[in-house]
């Protein structure tokens, strides 16, 4: 089996400071994993906030180089990857779906043309009417259309609606690989179930692998095949992301599993957590 | 369980009535740009009682008007916000309808003494420039007789009950983390052990084991000083954990209200059904729904129930009148034609 993505003892260090007083930070501290890439999956990365697991996301995008370690998409290093011709050919494999959708689309520019240019960039050929079906296309992988999305900006739809924009953009390069940083936290409770599920349709209706970061266990559990468990920079635990969660075996892990808010706990005692 | 009656309200009227009550509460943005009027009614039409010493919870996803709604209670409204109608009146403060409608010295005496607030955003609360000793002096010292080291005293014992010590107090609010600083915001709320605490959402930027932690001390402060909470967040899990009733919000009206244990274990509304029936749990992965549609805008909100264009069970009466909040059983009042059956008003 050949590997989609290879992370090789991956380390990134932050100096902090000037020549007299640098402080390092340890971002993410030697983390190896791989994702196969005849196996689609679900790959979770789970930690707090200032665990690493979002400078690990972006070392996974090559927005940041990591300090020591390597990692190689499709069996290229990432660090050699370098020229903007290069990049264009990275970034068509590789795509990304962040937190918070209303920053990651310029609020002066219609959604369409958004589409329209991502789709022009990366297949160059096609005129209006067959750019108008591929992004016909990507919208409707994710419960939208294009009638919909014409000339509106982003302030008209809601973060559910974006957050799918977000997703039919990234599909639009035909990717093999999505990650996503948190890409449910800032998305309603009643929309956060159908971007979720959205994520399993890809992973098994497209075979398009998903690094998915988060910090929440639930819908963690829900979707992944696999997961990580990071605390300060380092993978405290990692393995079938059922068999973790259900049975953690770090202590970190479980202060985390410990610390889930479950539903049933008003149901079950409702004379524990009631007053007169 | 019991919980001892206020004793340090000597001002506090006696009486087994609500703390608060909410009447018919109106209040919407109005807003005019280049002669396009624009009204959206972020408040429509909410009443609910929050008892002594209880916690009670408000739900709803963003943009249903949960912290329009508390900004309303708590008499922070700017324009374009506008009160239009209704009541919200404190059994500490009556005679106005309404802190938004008393005069401003009375809201002066009436905040931190017997109201006051916990909120999202730590930094925004605690002055940067200033040690977090001044902090204190500045909100409470007003509030609290005696001398300066008998004060000073009193917020170190007050400390204590967040797990912080003394040394907290010459630090500046950057230098702690953002746990330690929601701890201390919640310390300068109830140092002056007020009758009223409102929270919107105190624990939404804290990382998950803090987030435990952190409500653990709310509800701990709380049963010791006796305040009654009014306490919104949009995530479940802290409402099935803290809340003792829970009211669920939808496009700026009030749809549901019960005990939290009633509202988790049977759910009558359907957008609570829905709302509960979608959480994920951890050990179990049976393919969930999401809700179809998305909110409607409340600028132009759809005729009659707000809920019915995402509705499974909506029928024709749905879309032409209102449905009003109606009793089910004790304690436990649902807006909905489905559940209530659909007689005309």
């Amino acid at each position: 089996m050949s590997a989609l993505l290879d992370a090789q003892h991956v380390c990134k260090t932050f100096t902090r400071g000037g020549v007299f007083s640098s402080r390092r930070i340890h971002a993410v501290c030697d983390v190896s994993f791989r994702i196969e890439a005849e196996k689609p999956e679900i790959f979770t990365i789970i930690g707090e906030s200032g665990s690493g697991k979002t400078t690990l996301a972006r070392i996974i995008l090559n927005i940041e180089q990591p300090t020591s370690g390597a990692l190689l998409f499709d069996g290229i290093d990432l660090a050699m990857v370098r020229s903007s011709a290069d990049r264009m050919v990275f970034m068509h494999k590789v795509q990304p779906i962040f937190q918070n959708p209303f920053e990651a689309f310029n609020p002066l520019k219609q959604l369409d043309r958004y589409l329209f240019m991502t789709r022009r960039r990366f297949l160059a050929a096609g005129d209006h009417a067959d750019i108008d079906i591929a992004v016909d296309d990507a919208l409707r992988r994710v419960g939208l259309s294009l009638k919909e999305v014409r000339h509106r900006y982003p302030h008209e739809l809601s973060g559910g609606q974006l957050q799918r924009v977000a997703i039919a953009r990234a599909l639009l390069s035909n990717p093999r690989l999505i990650v996503a940083d948190e890409p449910v936290s800032m998305v309603d409770a009643s929309l956060r179930m159908s971007i979720v599920n959205l994520f399993k349709a890809l992973r098994d209706d497209l075979g398009i692998s998903i690094v998915y970061v988060t910090h929440d266990l639930a819908t963690a559990y829900y979707i992944s095949d696999r997961i990580i468990v990071m605390q300060k920079g380092i993978v405290v635990e990692s393995g079938e992301a059922r068999a973790v969660l259900n049975a953690p075996q770090h202590p970190y892990s479980r202060q985390l599993r410990a610390a889930v808010l479950l539903p049933e706990v008003a149901a079950a005692a409702p004379s524990a957590t009631l007053s007169p | 369980m019991t919980i001892a009656a206020n004793s340090v309200g000597a001002t506090q009227p006696d009486g087994a009535g609500p703390i608060l009550s909410v009447s018919n509460l109106q209040a919407c943005f109005r807003t005019n740009h280049f002669g396009v009027h624009r009204t959206v009614r972020a408040v429509d039409g909410i009443s609910f009682d929050v008892g002594r010493g209880e916690i009670y919870g408000l739900a709803g996803e963003s943009s249903s008007g949960k912290t329009t709604l508390v900004r309303t209670i708590a008499a922070a409204i700017k324009p374009p916000l506008e009160v239009v109608g209704g009541t919200a009146e404190f059994s500490f403060l009556p005679g106005y309808d309404g802190l938004h409608r008393a005069p401003a010295a009375e809201v002066a005496r009436i905040r931190w003494r017997h109201l006051s607030y916990i909120m999202q955003g730590s930094m925004n609360v605690l002055n940067p420039v200033r040690r977090l000793r001044q902090s204190f002096v500045d909100f409470a010292r007003p509030h609290m007789a005696g001398t300066e080291r008998k004060f000073e005293q009193a917020v170190i014992d007050h400390l204590a009950r967040v797990n912080l010590d003394a040394s907290v107090l010459a630090a500046y609010p950057h230098e702690l983390s953002g746990g330690m600083r929601q701890r201390v915001t919640i310390a300068l709320a109830t140092i002056c052990r007020p009758d009223f605490i409102i929270a919107d959402e105190p624990t939404t930027a804290l990382d998950v084991i803090v987030q435990k932690d952190v409500l653990g001390m709310i509800r701990g402060i709380q049963r010791e000083i006796g305040s009654s909470v009014l306490f919104v967040t949009h995530d479940m899990g802290v409402h099935a954990h803290l809340t003792d009733r829970l009211g669920i919000m939808y496009a700026g009206r009030l749809i549901e209200e019960a005990t939290t244990a009633e509202i988790f274990r049977a759910p009558l509304h359907p957008y609570t059904r829905h709302l509960i029936a979608s959480l994920p749990r951890i050990g179990n992965d049976t393919p969930r729904k999401g809700l179809e549609g998305t909110p409607p805008n409340l600028a132009d909100p759809p005729p009659g129930c707000r809920f019915h264009p995402r509705c499974p069970l909506a029928m024709e009466v749905c879309s032409r009148s209102v449905p009003t909040m109606i009793g089910t059983a004790p304690g436990h009042r649902v807006a909905c034609f489905a559940v209530n059956g659909s007689e005309e008003p």
